[in-house]
């Protein structure tokens, strides 16, 4: 048993980190309907930022609100890119993206060990006064769930205000926007530049997570976050008391828990991508049922 | 709802069940970074390994082997995964699934012993209960073989991937070892593998007099599709292992990573029979290199292998 608790563990706190992305990309593509590849550069850059930052002694708990800074910033540019200067949504990102490569390698040099003798938020003075009788593994479980639910909170509440009814009126119907006579460029551009702050957080946990930085870690980071959201939204469409944020959290879950699944099957270590879209597609079927029942009935 | 709670249910049992299936035998958990050769030869050596030293399958210990696909949150995960099930031993391949079995095994303590990493210092792997191989290149060695086989040479041409610290590292001590041998370094980096084919062009057209290879993941993948341009263009290419030889550079001074897997193997199987633990063990780097050749592609570029050399020389191609 306790073999399957240190599993769901290890899957749960995973999948709470990576929530983290996965709002930032609901911003971007569910709710502001920009497809924003930004996140792949954004990533890496909160964890390059963060292991640069705890190489040389810095807290771990600052590191968080600086990787959340130099998100923003990389958002701001490709808002500033496709605002200003008229480049295509898509287009906008891949450019920032491509360039935060080379940024993320001139930042942390090359990929970046943190070693163990060097504090990270899972085993800094402040974490381990509260929760330090308990093993790591839960104080990665409690301090990525603190995170998870504390930004989903802030995220809903700042839906809630008049600037976020903006926001979401941007990707439902930008007409309407204009028409209240509000800027639909600078929404769009707070949007970015709450989603990628998000996203850098994320690669921050991470860093923290995994004593370290690699620059191809944001490879494949967007389909992760588009995947998630789809499959929270999938799940919870009929249900509307559960939050957007909650879905793709729990799809970021999910998400991870399906590939534990494929790793623990034991199966032909090749098929690993095979049967995690497998479940991927198991999930959405099942998922999209609920609704199409209803409907028919 | 029900139904979300019917996956939540149906994943979580399938982990449980899974996560029942162990006995007493213990368990070597495998993380390999991705598949291509040398990482594969790398595990085969290691399990060589690991019946040399008289430990037999099944019945002194069981293989879990788990391969990343070259994605490090994946990685991650299998890390993870060997953690919970507290397997007797990580055995990593490759510096991203060595880093992530590292912190996987941080809070219980399971010994990692890793492999194909050039530079386990600055990976920080030499400390902790942590071991195993580096795969250091035998740089000068290298500069020497090529020095031989074409006396007037003047510029070495090195693709390598930015992204790998393996090669990174590499690079420094090329560039720092090649005067000696009156050699200059063209280098040229990339950042992912459909890049390869293009920085090979413009090797070509800076008349680079040959090129030789790291142990880059990148450009190992897609070193047919190098060696096809090199050959059109008259230019030879070395190797910095066993298996590049095979599939057509013309020579190497390099290391066997079968021999290298087999080489953790013994150190895995002093762990396992508790001779000694992890922590105690310093890491190794292979002392012994093969000059390997492939006869067809040498001839190829009219070369031939200087007579002292011939007898240490080991036929690679077919």
């Amino acid at each position: 048993m306790s073999v399957f608790f240190d599993l769901a563990i290890g899957t749960l706190t995973q999948g709470l980190i990576y929530a983290l992305l996965s709002y930032g990309v609901y911003i971007t593509y569910k709710i502001l309907d920009f497809p924003d590849l930004t996140v792949d550069g954004s990533f890496p850059l909160g964890a390059a930022v963060t292991a640069v930052l705890l190489t040389h002694g810095f807290d771990p708990y600052l590191t968080l609100p600086v990787a959340l800074a130099i998100g923003a910033t990389a958002g701001l540019i490709t808002g500033l890119i496709h605002v200003k200067l008229g480049v295509r949504d898509l287009l906008a990102g891949i450019v920032t993206m491509t360039a935060l490569f080379s940024i993320n390698l001139q930042i942390a040099g090359s990929n970046l060990i943190v070693e163990r003798a060097v504090d990270t938020i899972f085993t800094a003075r402040p974490t381990m006064a509260v929760i330090g009788a308990l093993p790591l593994i839960y104080r990665k479980l409690i301090i990525s769930l603190v995170m998870a639910v504390v930004f989903k909170l802030l995220l809903d509440s700042y839906l809630k205000t008049k600037n976020g009814l903006l926001l979401r009126a941007v990707g439902d119907n930008s007409l309407l926007v204009t028409t209240l006579a509000e800027d639909k460029g600078r929404l769009k551009i707070i949007g970015l530049v709450i989603s990628n702050a998000l996203a850098a957080l994320a690669g921050a946990v991470v860093c923290h997570e995994q004593r370290s930085f690699s620059s191809t870690m944001g490879t494949g980071q967007v389909v992760f976050g588009l995947a998630t959201v789809i499959i929270g939204i999938t799940l919870f469409k009929k249900l509307g008391f559960v939050k957007g944020t909650t879905a793709v959290m729990i799809g970021s879950i999910l998400y991870k828990a399906s590939i534990q699944v494929a790793i623990s099957l034991g199966l032909p270590a090749n098929l690993l991508k095979f049967v995690t879209a497998a479940l991927f597609l198991m999930i959405l079927v099942v998922g999209s049922r609920q609704k199409g029942g209803l409907k028919d009935a | 709802m029900r139904r979300t709670a019917l996956i939540i249910v149906a994943l979580a049992s399938v982990m449980l069940f899974a996560s029942g299936c162990g006995g007493k035998v213990p368990t070597i958990g495998i993380s390999q970074y991705g598949e291509h050769a040398s990482l594969d030869n790398c595990r085969k050596g290691f399990l060589q390994g690991l019946t040399d030293a008289g430990l037999v399958e099944d019945k002194d210990y069981k293989v879990d082997y788990q391969n990343a696909g070259f994605d490090n949150a994946v990685a991650t995960q299998i890390a993870q995964n060997f953690s919970s099930k507290g397997v007797a031993l990580m055995c990593a391949i490759a510096t991203p699934s060595a880093t992530a079995c590292f912190a996987a095994a941080e809070d219980k303590d399971i010994p990692v012993v890793f492999t194909a990493i050039t530079d386990p210092v600055k990976a920080k792997l030499d400390k902790g209960n942590v071991t195993g191989t580096s795969d250091k290149l035998p740089v000068e060695a290298q500069l020497d073989l090529i020095r031989r086989l074409q006396p007037d040479a003047d510029t070495i041409g090195i693709i390598y991937t930015l992204s790998e610290p393996n090669s990174v590292s590499s690079i420094a001590e090329y560039q720092a070892k090649a005067a000696a041998f009156g050699f200059a370094i063209e280098a040229i980096g990339v950042t992912q593998q459909s890049e390869v084919s293009l920085a090979t062009d413009a090797m070509i057209a800076k008349g680079v007099d040959c090129l030789s290879n790291l142990t880059d993941n990148n450009v190992v993948c897609v070193l047919p599709s190098v060696l096809e341009k090199t050959r059109e263009a008259g230019i030879p290419v070395y190797g910095s292992e066993v298996e590049q030889v095979k599939i057509g550079c013309v020579a190497a001074a390099g290391i066997d990573y079968f021999e290298l897997g087999r080489q953790t193997g013994a150190i895995a199987a002093r762990i396992l029979k508790k001779e000694a633990k992890a922590s105690e063990i310093p890491y190794e780097t292979i002392s012994e290199y093969g000059i390997y050749i492939n006869s067809a592609a040498l001839a190829e570029f009219a070369m031939e292998i200087p007579p002292d050399m011939s007898d240490k020389a080991i036929e690679a191609g077919n």
